[in-house]
């Protein structure tokens, strides 16, 4: 089955073959069907697109990649720490491998491949599966692209987490998908994390070298009233790979959300960290971090909207780049007529370390309501020499420096989220390109220079 | 040989001449302060020691221990044993304070000192100087007052043991209190091992630390020279009388 010419017979063949509910089967052909009116994105028409051109950077004409891997996939960040917590592992559009701990088991935390959970876990999965992407014709993913429907339509094998109310899941949870064969991979992964409860999803994702591939992903994650939900994705493809990605959040009364998206690897990576605010009350914070290296490229789109009053939301991304490098930040931040209280703030910084590197940046507001108090920023530099006098006036060269200088940029980021093995985990995917990279083409600012020089004036 | 021997120092910012010739001897073991009106030139003169970017030397020399300085980069004369502590510290975000003091200590001794040494030191200093242990959370000067930025200074100085100290206005916008806390850390840095370069504008740090000599700068130039009690009199007489001294 080609990703460009999806059929219905080929549908509804592997949907009977892997046993699936028939809901589940009509939701795919509803899907499909869209699909069928749908072109693939266009640059020069679409304003989500505008910045990244699908055509150039994305290649649809691929197999889709179901199953049949034998690799042996790296370890996890989870597997690297001495901890008892649940795991769940995609490789090459199948899940082979599941683990959860008997205790977290015993109090009812579900961690399973979605296909056994649409029999097992039918009334959750079919409340939730898709409703955030098209399947709910009022839905904010109602009007969602090819891209998305194709998703939905024909995913192959993905991840249910279910995290039954009140249930506080101290060590994070495990989902990795892991890419090995060439061709494109539809990985789905579903999140319900019930009233009260409190769990944080570590997404990992991983290639072996040299592999053409692309991965057409969909996240949903429901956070129902008062949950707290912390989802970190970490995209460390090798640089080939083609990775789409819509990391959905629907967060509901009181509930609080943090993600955090760590971006270092593939070719082109089009990131779409999205959370509606649908409950009052309802908080999320958005995090990204990025390090885009010669001919890497990267579009980041978060997307908040403001669908309930009293909901507050504050994104911040921080990038860096070197090399003939491109980075997009799309953000997006939209306030129903109806969300009064609405506290908003949007952020984007970025480093341009070497000659060559392109950073874009927009964030982008759009309010119907009155009532409420917004802000948002962009700023794009290079390090700044100061930092780096005074750094080096106490002892550390020069190249050390620059690396604390770099760190400490993105630490501001990472030490918002105190999660296990995660600051450590980014910061070592970023050395490693930054080892990679000359450190004495490193570009610094030295306007801010004069500031000290000041005695020339008085 | 004088430890430190400056040699009619020219030194330009931007293209516009700062220092017009200036020669000073420093030996370790001895402080000296020097002074001046804002504009004199002072802090040119302690940001060419450190090796600032912005500062170029156009003519001169800056030897430290027969070695010229000129030629080296800032963290070259650091780890020789120059150290300045700057009138405005820049903030530097996301940096941790204590890895970055952790890093320098291991830059200048040129030895891996043990994490439980360096961080059993590290209390130990802070605690003379009166900083709250909650600093080590913070980034490197990161939403430090003014006074917390001068004494994180010092404490600096106190950990990285140089032999050639240059104090750039560590006095300025301290009350009596804080210039105390950090002339007393100060003093417990002095000894034969260990050089003082005060600057200043004002003589109320002079009161606390006693300098060996006390120089006068105006104009890129220093314009007298003298023990402790030409402080006193400058105190008086203001810089404005000792100028028109100098060129009358």
């Amino acid at each position: 089955m080609n990703l460009d010419a999806l059929t219905e017979d080929e549908l509804t063949r592997r949907s009977d073959a892997a046993g699936e509910p028939s809901w589940l089967r009509d939701r795919r052909l509803a899907a499909f069907k869209r699909t069928l009116d749908q072109a693939w994105p266009d640059s020069r028409k679409d304003e989500f697109w505008r910045s990244t051109p699908f055509d150039r950077r994305f290649s649809i004409d691929r197999e889709v990649v179901d199953g049949g891997a034998d690799a042996s996939p790296p370890a996890t960040l989870l597997d690297g720490l001495d901890l008892e917590a649940a795991q769940a592992r995609v490789v090459d559009g199948a899940v082979t491998e599941v683990s959860v701990p008997t205790d977290l088991a015993e109090q009812g935390l579900v961690v399973s491949d979605l296909a056994s959970a649409a029999r097992d876990h039918a009334e959750v999965v079919r409340r939730a599966l898709g409703t955030l992407t098209t399947s709910d014709p009022d839905g904010t993913g109602a009007g969602e692209d090819r891209t998305v429907a194709v998703n939905d339509a024909a995913w192959t094998d993905g991840v249910f987490v279910h995290v039954p109310a009140e249930l506080e899941v101290a060590t994070p949870i495990g989902v990795h998908v892991h890419v090995t064969e060439p061709g494109a991979h539809l990985p789905r992964i579903l999140v319900v994390v019930e009233r009260h409860a409190r769990a944080t999803i570590y997404l990992e994702h991983t290639s072996v070298d040299g592999i053409d591939a692309l991965v057409d992903e969909v996240v949903e994650v429901i956070a129902h009233d008062g949950a707290e939900v912390q989802l970190a994705t970490l995209q460390s493809w090798a640089d080939e790979v083609q990775h789409l990605s819509l990391q959905k959040v629907q967060a509901h009364r009181d509930a609080t959300v943090r993600t955090l998206s760590v971006t270092t690897g593939g070719a082109t990576v089009r990131l779409r960290p999205e959370c509606d605010l649908v409950g009052p009350g309802a908080e999320v914070r958005p995090l990204g971090v990025y390090f885009a290296d010669d001919g890497q490229w990267f579009d980041l789109q978060p997307y908040v909207r403001h669908l309930a009053p009293h909901a507050s939301s504050d994104v911040l991304f921080k990038g860096a780049l070197q090399g003939r490098s491109q980075t997009v930040f799309r953000g997006n931040v939209f306030v129903h007529r109806d969300a009064v209280g609405t506290a908003t703030d949007e952020n984007n910084k970025s480093l341009i370390l070497t000659e060559g590197a392109h950073a874009d940046s927009t964030p982008f507001l759009e309010i119907e309501c009155a009532d409420i108090t917004a802000g948002h920023g962009s700023a794009t530099g290079q390090i700044d020499a100061r930092h780096l006098f005074y750094l080096q006036s106490r002892g550390i060269p020069r190249e050390e420096a620059l690396r604390l200088i770099v760190y400490g940029f993105f630490r501001e980021v990472l030490t918002e989220l105190d999660l296990p093995g995660l600051e450590d985990a980014a910061l070592a995917a970023i050395e490693g390109r930054i080892e990679a990279a000359d450190l004495s083409s490193f570009q610094v600012n030295d306007a801010a220079l004069r500031d000290l020089a000041e005695e020339v004036e008085a | 040989m004088a430890d430190l021997e400056i040699r009619d120092l020219t030194v330009e910012v931007d293209g516009a001449e700062i220092l017009r010739g200036v020669t000073l001897d420093l030996e370790k073991g001895k402080t000296i302060a020097l002074m001046g009106p804002n504009g004199s030139g002072k802090s040119t003169l302690a940001y060419a020691i450190a090796g600032h970017p912005a500062y170029d030397v156009t003519g001169g020399t800056i030897t430290w221990q027969g070695t010229d300085l000129i030629d080296l980069t800032p963290d070259e004369r650091a780890r020789l044993g120059v150290f300045l502590a700057m009138q405005y510290p820049v903030e530097v975000p996301g940096v941790s304070l204590t890895n970055f003091l952790r890093t320098a200590v291991n830059a200048v001794s040129g030895e891996d000192v043990p994490v439980r040494e360096f961080m059993s030191r590290l209390r130990t200093e802070m605690q003379e100087l009166g900083v709250d242990e909650s600093f080590l959370q913070r980034s490197v000067n990161e939403g430090f007052s003014g006074g917390e930025k001068k004494r994180f200074e010092i404490l600096q100085a106190a950990l990285l043991r140089p032999q050639l100290a240059v104090l750039d206005e560590t006095d300025s916008g301290l009350d009596v209190d804080a210039l105390k806390i950090v002339a007393e850390g100060v003093n417990r840095l002095r000894g034969p091992e260990l050089g003082v370069l005060i600057i200043t504008h004002y003589t109320r740090i002079l009161r606390y630390i006693t300098p060996d000599e006390v120089h006068v700068m105006s104009a890129g130039r220093i314009i007298a020279s003298g023990g402790p009690e030409l402080a006193d009199e400058l105190e008086e007489r203001g810089y404005e009388d000792l100028k028109a001294a100098a060129i009358g």
